[in-house]
Formats: structure tokens, C-alpha cells, sequence
């Protein structure tokens, strides 16, 4: 907030008293001290909420984190953070995304990074800011205007052919996660198939398989993403 | 002859002077030019109420008729400037403006309502401004009647018969909005309130009028004194 | 037209315009607006009351003095849901323009506020009266009409039509709102939408009443 500018008029618009909003600038370019923003897309019911909330679970006793949702039936997510108790209301912002879920985290990242500045603003020593997106297909992918890394998330439910479709999701995401591998017996997928496949899309970039069922904190992506905060 | 009398009532009730705004003559005409000027002295306190509807009428010679009411309020002043509802006929051409000049400590509440037509009439044409300054300037906003796709759209008058607003300037305003379907209460940027309502007829809005009126801290209890400061324009979060 | 005001105007300007309807969903909620004709209906009472207004303003911010403009819009946009949108926007407009288009004006607007009103930051960076002006009016009815395409799955090619058939009234209000790019800022004029006031209004309650009390009635736009 820029107290120190001389305005001549007493109607000043930017008189911190007046508007609540204003204090919250200037930190958009700030990237010194800024949190690590961490985007979990995926399509629709891989379980990318089920995974926030086991990272906030795992990460939210060591690591200063909030959350925002994207998600087109507005704050269902929010809701289920709120509800499952890991997390207090005032770090979860819900954006809006005008019906274009995808838009909000790729071609214009407005919203979303006017949430995550809110946030930053409101708990100044935030570390670690997740943004979920709001269930997309193959093809979505977040900005790395908005993101420092990102998370792909597919479940085996969704059929053991996903990660060879491809798709710049399952192809650049910093971490793919291969999800509800407990169900794989059930609807007849091949977990080895999937994995393989990963690989020979990601090359070198790394693959996790996980059941919440059986690990329900998700120790092995919770550590990779303590990683991504050093 | 004057075409508005001041009639001041002769009642010794404690509270503000009132006086009566009396249409002398049929008017606003066409052609009609009317100025009223009021001032308001330093801790003064007066109400302007009207006593019957006001008709906006075509007159013999074509052209608008106009009428500008302008208040100043002095320090410790405050107006309570209520006329009755404007019925905007056919064929009418009327512009009309309420302009405020406001000390700092100063109150001000106005109503307008306005009737597009009498029954199974279509509407005139009227330009309504409210101008309304407190050391910088509080409302400005002008509603222009008259402009059928306008009027029809829900982004104007949404097909509704009546537009009621109603300025407060008047003490505490409610940090947030409060609305219905049709009707807001909503704080303004720099101080005082707003109500709006629209509705098919004027007992509807003049209801939602009263509602909003119950609902708003500095004139729920109009005999205290006001605090001097600007209410800000507080968000929900 | 120079390049600024056509990227200003084009929907795929990252500015965060995508996410707001302009009173479009919640007339879409109240079966007000539920087919080409409504919608037409809509946008030309919105170009003719609020955007008129932005017009105007954007107009007069290629002449300066900002921060009068800044309070003489509050005065005129009775509906904190409608303040605030145009803020949220002009922001994110300021946060793509600190990239695009540095200049000692901008510097000047975002010294007297970071959240300037959508219209005044761009008529600062179109800078041509007429053409910021053409600017804000299409952008009041353009973000409404993409609305309608997603909410209502009206077709595009009709709904583009209805745009199109718009350009004399946007023209005409473009033209009015550069007649005063030299008017006093108190002395802009200030026509009121009293239909899109309340809409604002009702859309910010269902919003934030969702957030709070898990009402069924879902907004997927910010306003």
C-alpha cells in the first residue's frame, strides 16, 4: 500500500481506510518470498480433492499451505476441505471459473492468481499455496504463469489406456500420480501396462502409483512435494 | 402565480420544520421551467413532503419541461425532502433533477418514485438526476424513462411499472448490501445508502421502500445524533 | 483501431473477463433472459445504462485525472457487487497492462489506485477517446453474450449475429461518450441501470450465501 503518495483530493480512492482491497497489492511480482504454488489437475474424478486433503493432512502440521479450488459446481470442493476438517475456512479460496474450468488455469490465470494473492496477503508467511483445478480432460494443463509445479492426476478407473493417450497433462505434469490403484482388480485394469506407459511418455520425469484406501495420507507424493519446497 | 406553494405545517410537534410542497397549477407542462432552491441553516432540520402525486404532463407548447430542486445543507443541517410519486404520462417530456450540496455533518434523505404511465397508459419520456455532494461527491446517477427497449429490459426497468429509489445520508450505514429479487439496500462508496426497488406497483415498492428504511442503523433511529465520519466501503472479506 | 484497443477487446485478452456474466446469470436463474430475443433485449438495456456509463468514463481517462474519475464512477455505480467487479477487472487488466504496455500514465493511475475501474485503466491505455469508448460498450455486451452461450447453450453463430446487429448502438454510444472526453469529471453524465443494480445485488447474495449455508442455487460466474 502505497501510504507515502501525495494525493490533493480528500475523496482518495486509494485511502487505506476506505477499501479493504487495496492492502492486498504489490505483492504480484514479489517472487522473493513469495509461497510455492502447487497446481493438482487431472480429469473429473481422478481424485485430485481426495488428494489435497491428503496433503494437507500430511504437509499441514510442518508447512504453512492453503488452497484453491476451481471448481465448476463453484465450492463443492471447498466444501469437502472444510468438511473433512484438514484445513481452516479462511485458507480456502473458491474461484469462480465462468464455466471454463480450463481457461481459469491455462489461458487467462486472473482469478486464480487473484486468490492466491489474497491468501499470501492474508498469511504472510505462507509456504505452500495448492490451486486444484476444476476437473478437465487429457489436454489441460496449468499455466507456469500460475504454478511452479504441477501435479497430473488419472485413476485406473478411468481406464488403463489414459497415460498412453498422452496429452500434455500426462506428458510435461512435474509429477503424474496413477490414483485408486486398489481398484485396479475391480474394473480390469492393468496397473503394469499403466505405469509402463507412463514412463515411456514422461521419459524422466516422475510416475507415483497410490491408493488413498491404503494410504491415505499419500506419503509418497506428500514427500515429493516437501522436495519441490526446498 | 407561483406554480409550487411552501406550506408550512402549523403543528408545534417536536422534530423537524415541516412544510408542504403544493402544486398551485397543473404543472410540470411542457414548456414548464421550475426551480425550487432550499437551504438548510447550520443545525436545522426540515422536511419537505408533498401532498399529492405529481403529474408529468404534455403541454400546449411542445418542448420539455424541467423542474431542478437544489439543496444546501449547512453544517449540522438535515433534509428529509419527500415528494410524492411522479407519474410519467404519455406524450410527457420532463426532465427533473435533485442536486444536493452537503456539509460534512450534514443529513439528507430523499425518495423518488416513479410511475411509468397511469393505468393502461404508456410512459412519457423523463430524465430523472439525483446529484448529491459531501465533500466529493456521494451519488450521481440518472434514470431516463421513456425508452421502450430500455424500460423492457431487465437490465433497465426489466418490464416493471414502478421504480422507487431512496438516498440516506443519514448516519450508519450496513457494512454489506442486503437485497430481495427486486430490491437492494446497498452501502455506497463514500458514505450513505441506497435503496432500489422495482415492482408493478407503487404499494410494492413503497413497501420495499419502508422495509429497506427499518433495515438501515442511522435511520432506524432518527432522533440520535450522527457520528461525523465517512462509513467505509466495507467488503466480505 | 490500434493494436491495445483490439487486444482490450478481444475475449481471449488475460484480463479475467471470462469469469464474469454481467448480471447475465442471474437473469439466465430468473428465466429473464432464455433465448436470442431476451438476450438482445438484455444487451441492449446494459449497453444503453452501463455501458453508456463505461463509455463515457473510458473516454475521459484519455484526458487524466484519475482519481476524480476514480470517485466520480463509485458515485455512479450505486451497486458495491457492480464496483467491485469493475475493480477485479481493471485489475486484472493492470496486472496484464504493467507487462504489455508500461507508460508514466499508467504509473499515474495505479499511484492513485491498484484496483482502478475497468473503464478507466482502459481508456489510460487506449488513449483515443472514441476508440477506448468502443472499447468498453462492446465489452459490456460481449462478456454478457459469451455468458449466454455457456449457460443457455445458445448458438454461437446466432448469438454472434445479435452482436453484430449491435454495432450502431455501440457506435452511437462511442460516439456520445467521446463528445464528453473534455467534460468535467463531475459533470460526466451518469445514466443508472437499476435492473442491473439489483441483478449484481442477488447474484453476490446466491454467491456468497452458497459459500456459506450450501444453498442449491449454483453461480459459476463471479457477477
Amino acid at each position: 500500500m502505497s501510504a507515502d503518495h501525495v494525493h490533493p483530493v480528500n475523496f482518495d480512492p486509494a485511502d487505506p481506510g476506505r477499501d479493504p482491497h487495496h492492502a492486498q497489492e504489490h505483492r504480484a511480482h514479489d517472487h522473493e518470498h513469495r509461497a510455492v504454488r502447487l497446481g493438482i489437475g487431472g480429469p473429473v474424478g481422478s481424485g485430485k480433492t481426495a488428494l489435497t486433503a491428503a496433503l494437507c493432512r500430511a504437509l499441514g502440521g510442518s508447512v504453512d499451505l492453503a488452497v484453491v479450488t476451481n471448481d465448476i459446481y463453484t465450492t463443492e470442493d471447498a466444501d469437502f476441505l472444510r468438511a473433512a476438517g484438514v484445513l481452516a475456512t479462511d485458507r480456502i479460496e473458491a474461484v469462480r471459473t465462468g464455466a471454463c474450468p480450463h481457461t481459469a488455469i491455462r489461458d487467462d490465470i486472473t482469478a486464480n492468481l487473484d486468490a492466491v494473492e489474497l491468501l499470501e496477503h492474508r498469511f504472510p508467511g505462507l509456504e505452500l499455496v495448492i490451486i486444484e483445478s476444476g476437473g478437465d480432460n487429457l489436454t489441460a494443463v496449468f499455466s507456469r504463469g500460475l504454478v511452479d509445479r504441477q501435479v497430473f492426476v488419472v485413476d485406473v478407473a478411468g481406464g488403463d489406456k489414459v497415460p498412453r493417450k498422452g496429452g500434455p497433462g500426462v506428458t510435461t505434469a512435474d509429477l503424474l500420480v496413477i490414483n485408486k490403484t486398489d481398484l485396479a482388480p475391480h474394473v480390469g485394469a492393468d496397473l503394469g501396462v499403466m505405469t509402463a506407459d507412463a514412463h515411456r511418455m514422461r521419459g524422466d520425469l516422475p510416475v507415483i502409483s497410490q491408493s488413498l484406501v491404503d494410504t491415505p495420507d499419500a506419503p509418497a507424493v506428500a514427500d515429493w512435494v516437501r522436495a519441490q519446497l526446498r | 402565480m407561483a406554480p409550487l406553494r411552501l406550506v408550512p405545517a402549523r403543528s408545534r410537534r417536536p422534530g423537524p420544520v415541516l412544510v408542504h410542497l403544493v402544486s398551485a397549477v397543473t404543472a410540470p407542462l411542457g414548456g414548464d421551467d421550475l426551480e425550487l432552491r432550499v437551504r438548510v441553516g447550520p443545525g436545522a432540520a426540515l422536511e419537505l413532503r408533498g401532498v399529492a402525486a405529481t403529474l408529468a404532463l404534455p403541454g400546449r407548447h411542445p418542448g420539455r419541461s424541467r423542474t431542478l430542486v437544489h439543496v444546501d445543507l449547512d453544517e449540522g443541517a438535515s433534509l428529509a425532502y419527500l415528494p410524492e410519486p411522479t407519474v410519467v404520462t404519455a406524450r410527457a417530456c420532463h426532465e427533473a433533477v435533485f442536486r444536493a450540496r452537503m456539509a460534512e455533518d450534514a443529513r439528507l434523505r430523499t425518495r423518488e418514485i416513479l410511475v411509468l404511465g397511469r393505468v393502461n397508459e404508456r410512459s412519457g419520456s423523463l430524465d430523472t438526476t439525483v446529484d448529491v455532494r459531501r465533500n466529493g461527491p456521494v451519488l450521481k446517477q440518472t434514470t431516463r424513462i421513456g425508452t421502450p427497449e430500455v424500460d423492457e429490459s431487465p437490465a433497465g426497468l426489466a418490464g416493471r411499472r414502478v421504480l422507487g429509489t431512496e438516498l440516506l445520508c443519514w448516519g450508519d450505514d450496513l457494512p454489506e448490501a442486503v437485497s430481495g429479487d427486486w430490491w437492494s439496500l446497498v452501502p455506497l462508496a463514500r458514505g450513505g445508502s441506497l435503496t432500489t426497488a422495482l415492482a408493478d406497483d407503487a404499494v410494492t415498492v413503497e413497501r420495499a421502500l419502508d422495509a429497506a428504511l427499518a433495515r438501515h442503523p442511522g435511520s432506524a433511529r432518527p432522533s440520535d445524533s450522527i457520528s461525523c465520519s465517512i462509513p467505509s466501503d466495507r467488503s466480505h472479506r | 483501431m490500434n493494436l491495445a484497443a483490439l487486444m482490450l477487446a478481444d475475449s481471449r485478452f488475460p484480463g479475467g473477463g471470462h469469469v464474469h456474466s454481467g448480471g447475465l446469470e442471474e437473469a439466465v436463474a430468473r428465466r429473464a433472459v432464455t433465448d436470442e430475443p431476451s438476450l438482445r433485449s438484455f444487451l441492449v438495456g446494459r449497453l444503453r445504462t452501463a455501458g453508456a456509463l463505461s463509455a463515457v468514463f473510458a473516454s475521459a481517462a484519455c484526458r487524466g485525472r484519475y482519481a476524480e474519475l476514480d470517485a466520480e464512477l463509485d458515485a455512479r455505480t450505486p451497486s458495491p457487487a457492480q464496483r467491485d467487479a469493475s475493480r477485479v477487472q481493471g485489475r486484472g487488466i493492470a496486472r496484464a497492462a504493467r507487462k504489455a504496455w508500461p507508460s508514466p500514465a499508467l504509473a499515474e493511475l495505479l499511484g492513485v489506485t491498484p484496483r482502478p475501474h475497468h473503464p478507466v485503466i482502459v481508456g489510460v491505455l487506449v488513449g483515443d477517446p472514441f476508440e477506448a469508448a468502443q472499447v468498453v460498450a462492446y465489452h459490456a455486451v460481449t462478456g454478457p453474450a459469451t455468458g449466454a452461450i455457456r449457460l443457455l447453450g445458445l448458438d454461437p453463430f446466432g448469438v454472434n449475429a445479435v452482436l453484430a446487429r449491435l454495432a450502431p448502438d455501440i457506435d452511437e454510444v462511442a460516439r456520445m461518450a467521446a463528445d464528453h472526453a473534455d467534460t468535467p469529471p463531475e459533470d460526466l453524465p451518469a445514466p443508472s441501470a437499476p435492473g442491473l443494480d439489483l441483478l449484481a445485488e442477488a447474484h453476490d447474495r446466491h454467491r456468497h450465501h452458497h459459500d456459506r449455508h450450501h444453498s442449491e442455487e449454483v453461480r459459476l460466474f463471479v457477477s
